[in-house]
């Protein structure tokens, strides 16, 4: 069973990139903090000093060093916020979350197909013949386990209606849209056990769509992988059109 | 107070008795009332580009299209239809002609015959529907027959509403005494036929895009 | 080009009772209309918002009063499915029928026409239409809830397949589909009127850049209706086919099922829709506050042509950033990265416009009667709501944040909140001009306090839970592990909920106590100078018995020689400038704290 959260904020990061976005949003919320304190000890204390018995100013604001100051001071705000805040995205995206490439180049990477329906989550691995959609695949039911310190490849479909796969510990969360394959990678650096939580509301029972990621040592998953493997060549029926939900592992999508 | 009230006090009655102000009254309205429906132009034609985006995300993410077991749309009655709304048009915009020039005759058969020529738009329309639902070809069966039934029945829907406009402004004209230029009837003739005029503009897209292309 | 005056087309008064109150064509009668319906819906998804922060509070827990006759069939306590259509329902009518009829439907119709020096709207008859086209999607929504199965349950953002008959069988969910393509038809009806009135009618003298914000920020909003609108139109009735006739634009198979049709076209049709919609329900709000901010720090509004840029620049923008609502639906890198850097562009001239607020009020005389509470409350949730998106606009925190709680609470706080504060504030502004009665200070102002001070706290509560993760539209928000340390910040945020809703009665007392009574409000109670403060309380039917020339802008405050010659501190739009006379002489000048009253 997952562990429950001790205290409030950001919940635990067991990513090997976790620590780009918590870095991100703690400083968003310097820069937020800084402004919105700024805002409102202004109004305060424009309404305290400047109130009824301040005489007002009579100063339309249109001189041109009075605009030059304007503009001026919304774009170092604007250079200075929102330049910092591009900059890092822009970084985490190319080296971290979009980065497949890197993903990909591991030696042990590992794929999985994630197939979301109401309301539940359906894993493949490839097996020990590397290609999907086979005899020798493993399938789970809101089951997840992945080996630590390895990049994780997941690329998810639905069948019914809109999912959203997140996996909150692990501060990624994709879409899975019926007709489409997204893809999405994740890297975790402890073992042990996560929630994983659908985030787009499905239907009624969205809120039970719920699945657990395990993370094991390497070993653990090797010993884990090669046993359900043997379990799954020997419960594979040919006969059952629905368990056959899984693709040819999209090249062009990695 | 003295000054802000200053423009209220000039006189009691609201109104300025000015030679000759009935007709610039009427014909600034008349203005206003062209700008408006300029406005609901560009408002509609938003309407038409999102379904003609549609039309096209559908296409682009469609593995055949026309896909290979379904009945293709036949071209023949669809161009005269398409003919047909054009010269439609052009008999509207001579109508509106003979208003201005007071012709009140040429004007009704303008409106009216427009009117007419629409009706049988919608009669051809019908029977190239009839006739592809029961070659097989229903909304059920995909997004190619979902694109072509939606885009065709709401342009439809225009024309439907087109055509009952017309027919009133055609009665409207029949009844107005003397000359109609000025009258509500003539107002109404130039508005609906900026919409008529419209709504053939989206019909040639809406023609080359599902059945020519 | 401003009307010349004899131009302005007059329509004689009603005189039946059903042309009169019923299908009225004038536009301060369906002001009034519309504020009523609005503030009915707004009771109407206030009441639903209650229900769901019940269920959030005590998931599962039978409803206390209401209960058991609402929810016979679970003994109480709201079930899964009727939790859907509540939610989805809270979120429709709140902003389709609360806010957009408050904010455009009520204020739009009352200010434009008497703010620019016009006896009515452009098009009185189809000013009526917009009107009643509403009524029907009214209908449509009540009875809605009554069909089998229930109202509508895919979400306020009817995301399909869900909202398809696949997802969502029943009839309520096909009457709501078409209730939005009737409001929104009647939106566009509205909004053709307010272009063109300001376009033809305005005043002598009164120029684009003379004209009050309020006006530049409805005209503006009516511009973003009429281009934005159809797109919602468009998205509806493919919805609608869909539904009903079995068309298959939005139904897909499984990955391997290709070309079928595209779930995700909906989104990209509701998402141009949808965010400039967010600044069709905030623009008014600046437009209000702007002025407001001037009229209450009696001073000139700060580089008031910077603040029409500012508005303007974000009208523009706002059509194209809507791609920043889909990150994680698997679009295109490049375009994800480049919705993402509009999004941010777009900040920029918001703060520009922020700072001209901050600026309008420093080194001001400001005075604090009800409407001005409400308008500072707007710019202090306004900046926790416009702060917080920037960490949604960043791709990389919004993989996190994304459809968590936090981004319930960031857009409660920029649509509800400043859109809520900012109908306050404009309800209690022109309630004399509307009603000829001014309403109870004292009551107002306690209704400020407790709804600022409350709703600061509800959505902080929600921004809270969606930081540690929260996922938003969840039946129990404690179902994962990971959320179960909440429940008490989940159950106090219900409280302070809660406690936002009881205050509401204040505002209810204070609006019936003064709405039937006897018309006791002199012309111009805040002692301003923009146009319709020169007519009486309330106007007559034609508004103006002569229209006005209109000789400055609407913001001239406490110019040193009008202070000196005439002894107030406020010029109006129509005045000229006085000349000095020996005998004038300094006076002082003390304003009422609260309207003046006849």
């Amino acid at each position: 069973m997952p562990q429950p959260e001790t205290h409030w904020g950001l919940p635990r990061n067991v990513s090997v990139d976790g620590w780009r976005i918590d870095w991100l949003m703690d400083i968003t919320s310097v820069f937020v903090t800084m402004m919105f304190a700024a805002t409102t000890l202004w109004i305060l204390y424009s309404c305290i000093r400047h109130g009824r018995r301040h005489a007002a100013e009579y100063d339309a604001g249109n001189g041109k060093l009075q605009v030059g100051k304007a503009l001026a001071l919304s774009a170092l705000i604007f250079g200075v916020v929102d330049g910092n805040l591009l900059i890092s995205g822009l970084i985490d995206l190319d080296e971290g979350f979009w980065n497949f490439d890197k993903a990909n180049a591991a030696t042990n990477v590992v794929r999985i197909e994630v197939n979301a329906h109401q309301w539940a989550w359906d894993a493949r691995y490839a097996g020990p013949d590397g290609k999907f959609n086979t005899q020798d695949d493993v399938v789970t039911l809101n089951d997840i386990r992945v080996p630590v310190d390895a990049p994780v490849i997941v690329q998810l479909a639905a069948t019914d209606v809109i999912h959203s796969f997140s996996l909150p510990n692990l501060r990624v969360k994709q879409d899975a849209v019926p007709g489409m394959v997204n893809r999405m990678w994740f890297s975790a650096k402890e073992t042990g056990e996560f929630d994983i939580a659908c985030a787009q509301h499905c239907g009624p029972s969205h809120y039970k769509m719920r699945g657990q990621l395990t993370v094991l040592s390497p070993n653990e998953y090797a010993r884990w992988s090669a046993e359900a493997s043997a379990l799954s060549a020997r419960a594979f029926d040919a006969g059952d059109k629905t368990a056959h939900w899984g693709w040819d592992w999209d090249r062009k999508n990695k | 107070m003295t000054l802000a009230s200053r423009a209220m006090t000039a006189t009691s009655a609201p109104g300025l008795a000015v030679p000759g102000i009935d007709d610039r009254r009427a014909s600034f309205s008349a203005n206003t009332a062209l700008l408006g429906m300029a406005i609901f132009m560009a408002s509609w034609a938003m309407l038409f580009a999102s379904l003609f985006f549609s039309y096209g995300l559908m296409r682009v993410g469609a593995t055949a299209w026309p896909p290979v077991d379904l009945p293709r749309l036949p071209l023949g009655l669809p161009a005269i239809a398409t003919a047909l709304l054009g010269l439609s048009s052009f008999l509207l915009q001579r109508g509106l002609a003979a208003a201005r020039a007071g012709d009140r005759r040429r004007e009704l058969i303008g409106t009216a015959g427009a009117a007419a020529l629409g009706t049988v738009f919608l009669v051809l329309q019908l029977s190239v529907w009839r006739a592809l639902w029961f070659a097989g070809l229903t909304p059920g069966t995909g997004t190619y027959a979902s694109v072509f039934y939606a885009l065709t029945a709401f342009h439809a829907v225009h024309v439907v509403v087109g055509v009952i406009a017309l027919l009133v402004v055609a009665a409207r004209v029949a009844m107005t005494r003397g000359t109609s230029t000025g009258s509500t009837a003539a107002m109404g003739l130039r508005l609906w036929s900026l919409y008529w005029h419209m709504v053939g503009v989206i019909w040639g897209v809406m023609f080359t895009l599902v059945y020519l292309l | 080009m401003t009307t010349s005056i004899e131009l302005q087309p007059i329509h004689p008064a009603p005189t039946s009772f059903w042309r009169k109150y019923v299908f009225s064509t004038d536009h301060k009668v369906i002001a009034k209309q519309f504020l009523w319906s609005g503030l009915l819906f707004l009771l109407f998804g206030g009441l639903l918002a209650m229900l769901i922060r019940w269920q959030w509070a005590y998931p599962g827990a039978k409803v206390p009063v209401v209960g058991g006759a609402l929810f016979a069939h679970s003994s109480g306590a709201i079930g899964p499915a009727a939790y859907n259509a509540i939610f989805t329902m809270h979120g429709l009518i709140m902003i389709f029928f609360a806010i957009t009829p408050i904010m455009i439907g009520a204020f739009g119709n009352l200010t434009i026409p008497l703010m620019i020096g016009a006896r009515d709207m452009a098009f009185p008859k189809l000013n009526m239409l917009s009107f009643w086209t509403f009524v029907v999607a009214l209908g449509l929504i009540a009875s809605s809830f009554l069909v089998q199965l229930g109202s509508a349950g895919a979400g306020w953002t009817t995301y399909p397949p869900l909202s398809t008959r696949v997802g969502t069988p029943g009839a309520g969910q096909t009457m709501v589909v078409a209730a939005i393509f009737f409001t929104g038809a009647a939106t566009i009806m509205g909004a053709i009127n307010y272009v063109a009135t300001v376009i033809r009618l305005r005043a002598p003298g009164m120029t684009y850049m003379r004209m009050p914000l309020t006006v530049w920020g409805l005209w503006l909003t009516s511009i973003l209706n009429i281009l934005f609108v159809p797109v919602l139109g468009a998205a509806a009735i493919l919805l609608f086919l869909d539904r009903v006739f079995g068309t298959q634009f939005f139904i897909a198979g499984a990955a391997s099922v290709r070309g079928g049709g595209d779930p995700i076209l909906f989104q990209h049709l509701f998402w141009i829709f949808g965010h400039p919609e967010v600044y069709i329900l905030i623009l008014p709000a600046w437009g209000f506050v702007t002025d407001l901010l001037s009229f209450f720090a009696r001073k000139p509004a700060y580089w008031y042509r910077g603040s029409v840029i500012a508005m303007c620049a974000i009208t523009g923008l706002s059509a194209i950033v809507y791609g920043h609502h889909m990150f994680t639906t698997g679009m295109n890198p490049m375009l994800g990265k480049a919705f993402m850097v509009l999004t941010l562009i777009i900040s920029a001239p918001a703060e520009l416009l922020f700072l001209n607020w901050l600026h309008t009020i420093w080194k001001g005389s400001i005075r604090l009667p009800t409407p001005m509470l409400f308008t500072l409350g707007v710019v202090f949730v306004f900046a926790i709501g416009g702060l917080t998106g920037i960490y949604l606009a960043t791709i990389s925190t919004d993989l996190y944040l994304h459809d968590t709680m936090f981004v319930v609470g960031h857009f409660h706080f920029t649509m509800a909140a400043a859109s809520f504060l900012a109908s306050f504030a404009a309800i209690y502004y022109w309630f004399p001009k509307m009603f000829g009665r001014c309403l109870y200070e004292g009551l107002g102002k306690a209704h400020f306090w407790l709804s600022l001070v409350f709703i600061t706290l509800v959505f902080m509560g929600q921004m809270a839970v969606g930081y540690a993760g929260q996922p938003r539209r969840l039946w129990d928000p404690q179902a994962y592990t990971f959320l179960q340390h909440l429940g008490g910040l989940n159950r106090w945020t219900s409280y302070f909920g809660f406690a936002l809703g009881l205050s509401q009665l204040l505002f209810m007392v204070n609006f019936f106590a003064n709405v039937f009574g006897k018309k006791n409000a002199v012309a111009n109670p805040w002692q301003v100078g923009t146009l319709e403060w020169t007519v009486p309380s309330p106007p007559p039917h034609h508004n103006f018995d002569v229209i006005p020339t209109v000789v400055r802008g609407p913001h001239e405050f406490n110019h040193p020689e009008v202070r000196r010659l005439l002894g107030r501190d406020w010029l109006g739009q129509t005045e000229e400038m006085p000349v000095p006379t020996p005998t004038s002489e300094l006076e002082t000048i003390e304003l009422p704290r609260a309207p003046v009253k006849a």
